[in-house]
């Protein structure tokens, strides 16, 4: 488990991994540009992904950013840039995990498309985007993740040419990526104004000479929560979601609405705890930055899971959903000024994991069903459970696990962020109402989740059915995903103790 | 003669303003990125400004890196501005509407 003799920047090494399978795909494919050798390109991308997971678990498991004599604590890397801590790998596993589930699936899903290289080089490019976002430490660095992350998977979303759909929704991705790119660069650019410093703790210890751009510095932070706003599809910035994620490869879907969304909250919570502490932030811009994310939070689940209630395309549904879940975690910012906000936190990066497998699962059942052909609807799903019952099954376990039902994974992180949202409103009374929407809209999901689950296994078919295919990377993908949102009940507890430490070492 | 760095900051909020303002009226894709532009130098104006009044060189660094970003973002966006063109025949962003909230 010694990892002391490896030098500094290895630390960086779960993202250096997607990076390099990323340069082996294209090496591979600038050999032989006519080759749709699926098999070993996805066979590489698998591989690139699981080793990043593995590492950065070693890591994780050796003690690089806890505390203590036996361990290596936080790794400062290029004077402060970037930074590697127990937040940083928690959220690397996370993207890791959904990369491969991805890939995996992605194998069946693109049998005839033309340019597999490319696609899966894509995906990589864009994991590493969001590896390197949970390890940055500076607005520089953080903005230049966020565009890895962004540009390709404006690509991966209109890779599909001559389909419209998937041009539109790359278009739309496109065009409200860019928009809210010159947002968030503007907000940096009136926070560097105002601190002349665009590393995270050295703007925490310029707040105070900030006296006299207070002004200039709130705006700025509101500008920041743009883009992150955009990056993790929340209310304003969320009406790229639904389109996107309709119109995109299922397999793409499901990478975009897992692990950029789960990206785009390790950004957020580092450049809110480190760069802008409650208190003192306040002080100098006159406003508690954490309502903004108190009305976010609400607005964005209501929203979401309203939206959601009204879809009759399975797909849209599960876009609003994941506004929705999107609105839950926020929580864990708004909990911020809070005494035991750390703790809020936690609970909402837990759920993130939770939702990684959960969703990510949903979206390649939707994959499959795009894979058979059988439609978009929720009635073209009827009775998909007489010819397919082991993936109908885990789609029960997805659904009703994103619902929040016991005994599944998305009910245990739920039931967390929500015990601690209550104890955290000792402090703070308002956090009363988040968690009283969280109970709302949790229960209101219910509803389009067993509707679903109803139309799978209860409804009789439409039209008669030929048998259907049983594609192999699809179903492992799949049943991986519904494993793990299983397996987490009894990992739940040592997951949710590093989640909660990851989160208390960044608030401290 | 030096300038202030409030003038600075009043022009580049007047760029990124027109920018914005272009973004939410234009309906042909590439003047839409043209507006996205402006408003991405907007913020290069703020830096070096703010660069030169602080006394040390991160913001124009950064600036540096920005201005690449955007020819970046550009590349791709006229890609997809490309294959808009090839499956609607047309560049007009109110165009494509085959899904509906």
């Amino acid at each position: 488990m010694a990892v002391l003799e490896l030098p500094e920047w290895m630390a960086l090494a779960p993202a250096l991994l997607l990076a390099g399978t990323a340069l082996v795909l294209f090496l591979l494919d600038s050999i032989n540009p006519r080759s749709t050798n699926r098999t070993l390109f996805a066979g590489v991308a698998v591989l690139g992904s699981l080793s990043s997971l593995a590492v950065a678990v070693w890591f994780t498991a050796a003690g690089v950013g806890a505390t203590g004599i036996e361990n290596y604590g936080v790794i400062d890397l290029m004077g402060g840039q970037f930074i590697v801590d127990q937040l940083a790998l928690y959220f690397m596993i996370i993207i890791a995990i959904v990369t491969a589930l991805v890939t995996v699936a992605s194998h069946d899903y693109l049998r005839d498309h033309t340019y597999q290289a490319e696609y899966y080089s894509l995906i990589l490019l864009a994991a590493t985007g969001m590896s390197m976002m949970a390890a940055s430490n500076s607005l520089v660095t953080i903005f230049i993740a966020l565009e890895l992350t962004s540009l390709p998977s404006y690509a991966l979303v209109a890779i599909l040419k001559d389909n419209r759909g998937s041009v539109e929704a790359g278009l739309k991705y496109f065009l409200i990526g860019a928009l809210s790119s010159a947002i968030f660069v503007y907000g940096v650019s009136l926070v560097y104004g105002a601190t002349g410093s665009l590393q995270l703790e050295d703007i925490a210890t310029n707040l105070d000479v900030a006296g006299e751009m207070g002004g200039l510095l709130g705006l700025g932070i509101l500008m920041l929560i743009g883009g992150i706003a955009f990056k993790t599809a929340s209310v304003p910035f969320h009406f790229w979601a639904p389109e996107a994620y309709e119109g995109a490869p299922a397999p793409i879907s499901a990478f975009l609405s897992s692990a950029s969304k789960a990206a785009g909250f390790v950004l957020a919570f580092r450049v809110f705890t480190t760069a802008f502490p409650v208190a003192a932030t306040t002080e100098v811009i006159g406003v508690d930055w954490t309502l903004a994310f108190v009305i976010l939070a609400i607005v964005t689940m209501t929203v979401g899971n309203f939206a959601a209630a009204t879809q009759e395309n399975v797909k849209r549904m599960l876009a609003y959903s994941s506004i929705g879940h999107a609105g839950y975690v926020l929580i864990g910012l708004a909990a911020l000024s809070a005494e035991g906000g750390e703790l809020v936190m936690g609970a909402a990066m837990m759920h993130l994991l939770v939702y990684g497998f959960m969703n990510t699962g949903a979206f390649l059942f939707v994959a499959l069903a795009e894979y058979w052909g059988v439609g978009r609807t929720f009635e073209d799903y009827n009775g998909l459970s007489k010819q397919a019952p082991f993936a109908c099954a885990a789609m029960a376990v997805f659904m009703f696990s994103l619902a929040g039902v016991p005994p599944f994974g998305g009910f245990w992180s739920k039931y967390l962020l929500y015990t601690q949202t209550i104890n955290a409103a000792a402090d703070n009374t308002i956090l009363l109402v988040l968690a009283a929407a969280l109970v709302v809209n949790s229960a209101l999901s219910l509803y389009y989740y067993s509707r679903l689950v109803k139309a799978l296994w209860i409804e009789e078919p439409i039209l008669e059915r030929d048998r259907l295919a049983q594609p192999t990377g699809l179903y492992a993908a799949i049943i991986a995903a519904a494993v793990l949102t299983v397996v987490v009940l009894p990992a739940f507890g040592p997951v949710a103790d590093a989640a909660l430490e990851a989160a208390a070492a960044v608030v401290a | 003669m030096t300038v202030d760095v409030q003038y600075y900051v009043l022009l580049s909020m007047a760029v990124f303003c027109i920018g914005l303002f272009g973004v939410l009226t234009r309906r042909n894709a590439l003047l839409f990125l043209m507006s996205v532009e402006l408003m991405l130098n907007a913020a290069n104006i703020n830096l070096i400004a703010f660069a030169f009044y602080h006394g040390n060189l991160t913001g124009q660094l950064f600036a540096l890196f920005t201005m690449a970003l955007a020819a970046a973002e550009v590349a791709v966006g006229l890609g997809i501005i490309l294959v808009l063109y090839r499956n609607f025949r047309d560049v007009d962003v109110t165009v494509p509407t085959t899904m509906r909230w």
